[in-house]
């Protein structure tokens, strides 16, 4: 069989991205750009300011000694970075798309692993093309509109943000309408099989952003929790089944998609239980369903209920059955954060971990209710369906714990650092003299019982205990003396006193500036997490182009009924479980 | 059960099995991570 099909398509998608490329390197899209990145945009506008600022004063300058005017370079903004990092991935991707493209017209393919792997190509291509238009596009435009709106004041609230319209639901969204509506184009088809692949490099990769101190104090609240609400999941599902006469292996393969990990975990029961193929379409079918729900209804309800990334995490992790519907929610619901991510996957791991646990039980349970089952070996079964990604998941993880991807510290994206301060991100002298000045104001009685009260109001601590006035003096001492922060407690306090009402407006933004100077991005970490969006961005579009209108009417009849109640036991009673005892310590 | 439109792997896969398709994550996986350290580095 030749996969390899002629089409003009992939060397259209190269050529495409590599005018796109063009465009944003020669600055001909800056218009519409300083649209869709509007943060980065007001960057650029205040970088370009002072640069304009001190070009005139070096030029007046040199013009004064008789000096010819000296050549400046402008800093590069947050916005030329954008702008460089989209011209980048366009040209490697746009050039190698199109490299292809010209070389399979002329190509004729012979039956073998080079046609079958160069047909994947056009489809990665495609869904690709997708991310890009709705990571860069259409993400940014919805959250434009969201603000404009609450702005305007049409709306008390930002729709965007309420109903999670950001690049991870637009891109599953988009996955759907296109297989619903238009159908995969032939030539994409082969490659659109790729997205799980990209999702499990994704899993394994979410690895190096854990260090063990965060797992640690995840790892046994999520253990409880998953396994309560797995086993727990598992025997209701073998009960209603068995209530509801719907057969054992449907049942039992139900009771894994239902209780472990969705789809993989389907279809790594299925051979235990002996379920036939449209008992497993039926499975797929209802959690497909169930969780297409789920991603959408989490990330709202979490909203609402105000909850932070801990306990949203927690909750995706325990209450959504898909993996990947998993990652949906959480990006769904924290987009430009990686924090609800990194403990929904930790809880969906931990999930994952106990699959063949459940193997064994569903095994034991189908060879006790079905007559003449055929014997199974469960020890081999075990071995043979451990999904192998968890144990990349792990070996990364522990890579990680060693401190070879980036100190510790660096984990959250940024770390503090005292001694990295730039000369030209000191505070000004000026300021100093007014820190000062606002140092000698609240030692004197009526601004140390402000103080006093504040810090006391506030519960604002150092270390393990309560602040004191005289840690403020010392921090704010320590601030006007180096012109920067030097310590973490320091930057932490300073940035609480800066609240304080009465303060000198130019020393709380001198207090802002410094702690901001201290703060430096960990290039690796966000590296990596540049990587792992991109996967699931890529990943969840492959899955949205695989939910047919088909799969979704599988789900009807008792595996449905019996999902729905399970579904929802398992969601309400996570939901409830993690509010009354998952607190935000991360 | 869709129609088998491939020889090779599955409607949901490229790869033969699950196990392949793992194993083949895991390798492009690693191979990120040493790019990330060798470009970007600490």
């Amino acid at each position: 069989m030749i996969y390899t099909r002629k089409s003009p398509a992939l060397l259209i998608i190269g050529i495409l991205m590599l005018i796109w490329g063009w465009l944003n390197q020669s600055g001909s899209v800056d218009g519409m750009q300083s649209y869709l990145q509007q943060s980065a945009y007001k960057d650029h506008i205040k970088v370009k300011e002072k640069f304009d600022a001190e070009l005139r004063v070096a030029t007046e300058q040199a013009a004064a000694e008789g000096k010819p005017a000296p050549a400046m370079q402008m800093p590069k903004s947050k916005f030329d970075e954008e702008k460089e990092k989209q011209a980048s991935l366009s040209f490697i991707f746009g050039g190698a798309f199109g490299l292809i493209g010209l070389l399979t017209l002329a190509w004729k393919p012979r039956e073998g692993g080079l046609d079958y792997y160069v047909s994947v190509v056009p489809g990665i291509a495609f869904i690709l093309l997708i991310a890009f238009l709705v990571r860069w596009g259409a993400d940014p435009v919805f959250a434009n509109w969201g603000k404009a709106v609450e702005d305007a004041g049409i709306l008390t609230w930002n729709f965007a943000k309420i109903f999670n319209l950001n690049y991870v639901v637009i891109g599953i969204v988009t996955g759907i309408v296109i297989v619903n509506v238009f159908k995969i184009p032939v030539w994409a088809q082969n490659g659109v099989r790729t997205a799980r692949f990209f999702l499990k490099t994704g899993v394994i990769l979410l690895g190096t952003l854990y260090s063990a101190a965060e797992l640690a104090q995840l790892g046994g609240l999520s253990v409880i929790m998953i396994g309560i609400f797995v086993l727990g999941s598992v025997g209701i599902v073998l009960f209603m089944g068995k209530r509801m006469q719907a057969g054992n292996s449907m049942t039992a393969v139900l009771s894994a998609g239902m209780g472990v990990c969705g789809v993989s975990a389907t279809v790594a029961a299925s051979p235990v239980v002996n379920a036939k193929a449209a008992e497993i379409a039926y499975t797929i079918g209802t959690i497909l369903i169930w969780g297409v729900g789920c991603m959408f209804l989490f990330p709202t309800v979490g909203h609402i209920l105000s909850m932070g990334p801990v306990q949203f995490g927690a909750w995706a992790g325990t209450g959504i059955l898909n993996s990947a519907q998993v990652a949906g929610a959480a990006l769904a619901f924290d987009p430009n954060g990686i924090e609800t991510l990194k403990v929904a996957e930790i809880f969906n791991i931990t999930r994952v971990l106990f699959l063949p646990i459940i193997v064994l039980w569903l095994a034991a349970w189908y060879v006790k209710h079905e007559e003449g089952a055929e014997k199974v070996n469960l020890g081999r079964v075990v071995v043979s369906k451990f999904p192998v990604f968890v144990l990349g998941f792990i070996a990364m993880f522990a890579l990680s714990s060693t401190g070879v991807f980036a100190p510790a510290g660096h984990y959250q994206g940024k770390y503090f650092s005292g001694e990295q301060v730039k000369e030209e991100k000191l505070i000004r002298p000026k300021e100093s003299r007014i820190l000062e000045g606002e140092l000698t104001r609240l030692q004197e009685a009526e601004g140390a019982g402000a103080l006093k009260a504040y810090l006391a109001k506030m519960n604002m601590t150092v270390g393990q205990r309560m602040a004191t006035p005289e840690d403020v003096y010392q921090a704010i001492q320590k601030l006007a003396a180096n012109r920067k922060m030097t310590e973490r407690d320091q930057d932490a306090l300073l940035k609480g006193v800066s609240k304080l009402e009465g303060l000198d407006a130019v020393a709380a933004g001198a207090i802002e500036k410094a702690s901001k100077a201290a703060w430096h991005d960990a290039k690796t970490i966000k590296a990596f997490r540049d990587w792992i969006a991109w996967l699931f961005a890529f990943g969840l579009i492959g899955l949205g182009m695989q939910i047919t209108g088909k799969a979704l009417k599988q789900a009807g009849g008792k595996p449905l009924v019996i999902g729905g109640v399970v579904g929802t036991l398992k969601a309400v009673g996570s939901l409830v479980v993690v509010l009354l005892f998952v607190k935000e310590f991360v | 059960m869709e129609e088998q439109k491939f020889e090779r792997g599955t409607s949901l896969s490229i790869f033969v099995s699950d196990r392949r398709e793992d194993f083949s994550a895991l390798i492009f996986a690693f191979a990120i991570a040493m790019g990330v350290l060798f470009f970007i580095g600490k």
